[in-house]
């Protein structure tokens, strides 16, 4: 009875305790096949929400995330959404893959959450759906191929190959090249796609060496199938220079890609000497004992963002809070120097169409900034 | 002609990969009869070793190669302990340890994508990165050295079974299992061995790919359905017949991917083309099983 008794004293203590913070909901993937960019992501939220509560907290409360799993599975996700809806999170994160976001929107635009994805770049996620819950800060697949064009631009190459694996993304992006490449007047000479579990790309690049492109796009997601296709280039020995998607800013190819990218210049949302991205970088050290990468800051970020609007809204009011945040002016870790993340005339995709850079590897290290904006 | 020599290599490079992971299953099927599509995932393991014992910890490359062998022997062996035999000693259908098996390929899975980084991890070659030329054959060094493995393996494996007397046990056990046991030929012993030889082998060939394609949580099932469909087109009767198998998918794969006048995204299609046209045309693949 002693015991019975004590029990429901502490659910409620635990209740009482529970209501005093701020509840953030975190759908990431901890499984699935975004978890190599999901998990980095979502340490780099935790560590801000660790910082906002050291700071004090938003309004006087601590921020608590509410973290969930969801594969990257569109069909489990919206189900995930609803949870955290249930369990009163205020402001629902988003960073596994851009059609499990997609699904989830069915649910915070008929619950009336603020939902936001700090890193998802689908282009659709703000247009498909009159979602006005709903924001995307990451850089957009378009943003990174004219990024990417404008700084190839400046070559003034004419003939070109495009590279591609076959996952949704990579598939997406390499649209999103061709169609840039086209718009350019520069001429596709060979167009090669890399299957997912491919043991090799050499009959991909032979096909591209055939062609003799002055350069090559590649548009591919998945790290392992890059890195065939980097061993193949290698192993072909041919020279023409490599221009990759936003994938290359992941710092895993400086260990498995080692001697295989020094030269490729790819696109990155993350320029190492902005001083915001310096400060943070100090303050993971610090409290993590971890190397940060620029993966952790779209996580950061969107902490910060969400509780930036949180802050401005005075209170946990969701209605509130979706005005604040459509209200957002705010410089964050990612983006090029002087971004700001913004949704002007109420657009809900909030990252600076001229907020990329496009930088260099060297040394097997990820290098300088060579390049920034679309123009 | 140099790029068809070059793509030979390659493709021959992947064919004799295939062919391992086919001959897994082939180990593993002839005197059970059960289909394990968890050879992909000890592929998979096999390359996480390599990663732990070659890239961290720096071991000689034969000495951490013989370890992870060795330590799939295990996997295998203690498999069958755990998820095969209870299952075949309560009389269950052979569907019961086919099912338990995906199981093992889901936690095997599950454990190694919380038990490492999700990113791909890089696994050393045998005699690091570089280009042979031998004439007008060229290729990288790891792609002769997976043929010369492959090889060698094969031509063990057909050695044991065509010539000793504990390899004619296991095609006694394939052919009627009840006279084998009649036979006085110990059932438990010839399935715990084909488990322990079928992930030694797939380990082998996760091991030998993996310095190209790095040692990633989600390899294990795309080397699996090519491991399957090299067995469906060389037959599950012959050891040569998973090597065929392979090489003919590899060369199929790689010789359309470079000269078929199709889209480079159409030519994915190819090896379920393949494998479509034997179950339908010939389902006991290019070679048939002695009698």
């Amino acid at each position: 009875m002693t015991k019975a008794l004590f029990l429901v004293l502490s659910l409620f203590a635990g209740a009482a305790v529970a209501q005093g913070t701020i509840k953030i909901g975190v759908i990431t993937d901890r499984v699935g096949v975004s978890k190599p960019y999901a998990e980095p992501a979502t340490e780099g939220a935790v560590f801000g929400a660790a910082e906002v509560n050291r700071r004090g907290g938003v309004l006087g409360r601590k921020v608590e995330l509410l973290i969930e799993d969801d594969q990257s599975r569109p069909d489990i996700s919206a189900a995930l959404a609803r949870k955290l809806v249930d369990q009163g999170a205020v402001f629902i994160m988003s960073i596994s893959l851009s059609p499990a976001t997609q699904q989830q929107q069915t649910v915070t635009m008929e619950a009336r959450t603020p939902q936001m994805t700090p890193m998802n770049s689908a282009d659709y996620l703000t247009t498909q759906l009159n979602n006005p819950y709903f924001w995307q800060t990451g850089p957009l697949g378009s943003t990174q191929g004219a990024t990417l064009l404008a700084h190839a631009r400046s070559k003034n190459f004419k003939r070109v190959a495009l590279i591609t694996d076959n996952s949704d993304l990579g598939s997406a992006i390499a649209k999103a090249f061709k169609g840039a490449l086209e718009k350019a007047g520069i001429q596709i000479v060979a167009e090669e796609v890399v299957a997912r579990g491919a043991t090799t790309a050499t009959p991909q690049m032979q096909k591209i060496r055939a062609a003799n492109p002055e350069a090559m796009f590649l548009a591919g997601v998945l790290t392992a199938e890059n890195v065939l296709i980097f061993r193949a280039y290698k192993e072909l020995g041919v020279k023409f220079p490599i221009h990759s998607s936003y994938n290359l800013s992941v710092p895993i190819y400086e260990t498995v890609a080692k001697g295989l990218v020094n030269g490729i210049t790819f696109v990155d949302a993350y320029d190492p000497e902005k001083p915001e991205v310096k400060a943070f970088e100090a303050a993971y050290r610090k409290a993590t004992g971890k190397e940060p990468q620029n993966l952790h800051g779209y996580g950061y970020d969107g902490i910060m963002l969400i509780t930036d609007a949180i802050r401005r809204a005075g209170s946990t009011d969701k209605e509130k809070i979706r005005e604040a945040m459509q209200k957002t002016n705010y410089a964050g870790v990612m983006g090029a120097k002087g971004m700001k993340y913004r949704f002007p005339e109420g657009k809900r995709a909030g990252f600076d169409p001229n907020g990329m850079v496009v930088r260099v590897y060297e040394k097997d290290r990820q290098g300088r900034v060579l390049h920034v904006g679309q123009k | 002609m140099q790029d068809f020599l070059e793509l030979a290599v390659s493709a021959t490079a992947s064919g004799c990969v295939y062919g391992l992971i086919a001959l897994a299953y082939l180990l593993m099927i002839r005197p059970t009869g059960i289909i394990n599509f968890a050879v992909g995932e000890w592929a998979m393991v096999a390359a996480f070793g390599g990663h732990l014992l070659l890239s961290r910890y720096e071991w000689l490359y034969w000495l951490g190669m013989a370890t992870v062998v060795a330590f799939m022997l295990l996997v295998g062996w203690v498999t069958e302990r755990v998820a095969v035999r209870p299952l075949v000693d309560k009389g269950a259908a052979l569907l019961a340890p086919i099912l338990a098996l995906l199981g093992v390929l889901v936690i095997t899975r599950e454990i190694i994508s919380v038990s490492f980084p999700p990113d791909p991890l890089p696994v050393p070659s045998a005699f690091g990165f570089g280009r042979l030329e031998l004439g007008p054959v060229g290729g990288s060094y790891q792609s002769f050295f997976i043929i010369a493995v492959a090889a060698l393996v094969f031509a063990g494996f057909w050695f044991f079974f065509e010539k000793t007397l504990w390899g004619k046990s296991f095609e006694a056990v394939s052919l009627n299992r009840r006279a084998a046991a009649l036979m006085g030929i110990n059932l438990s012993r010839v399935t715990a061995l084909s488990f322990a030889g079928g992930a030694g082998v797939a380990g082998l060939g996760g091991l030998l790919v993996s310095p190209n394609v790095s040692a990633h949580y989600l390899m294990g099932v795309p080397l699996a359905i090519q491991g399957f469909t090299a067995l469906v087109i060389g037959g599950v009767g012959r050891v040569e017949g998973a090597l065929l198998g392979g090489l003919l998918l590899a060369f199929a794969e790689q010789f359309t991917a470079r000269y078929a006048p199709i889209p480079s995204g159409y030519t994915q299609g190819v090896p379920l083309l393949l494998l479509m046209i034997f179950l339908l045309f010939r389902p006991t693949g290019l070679l048939k099983a002695r009698a």
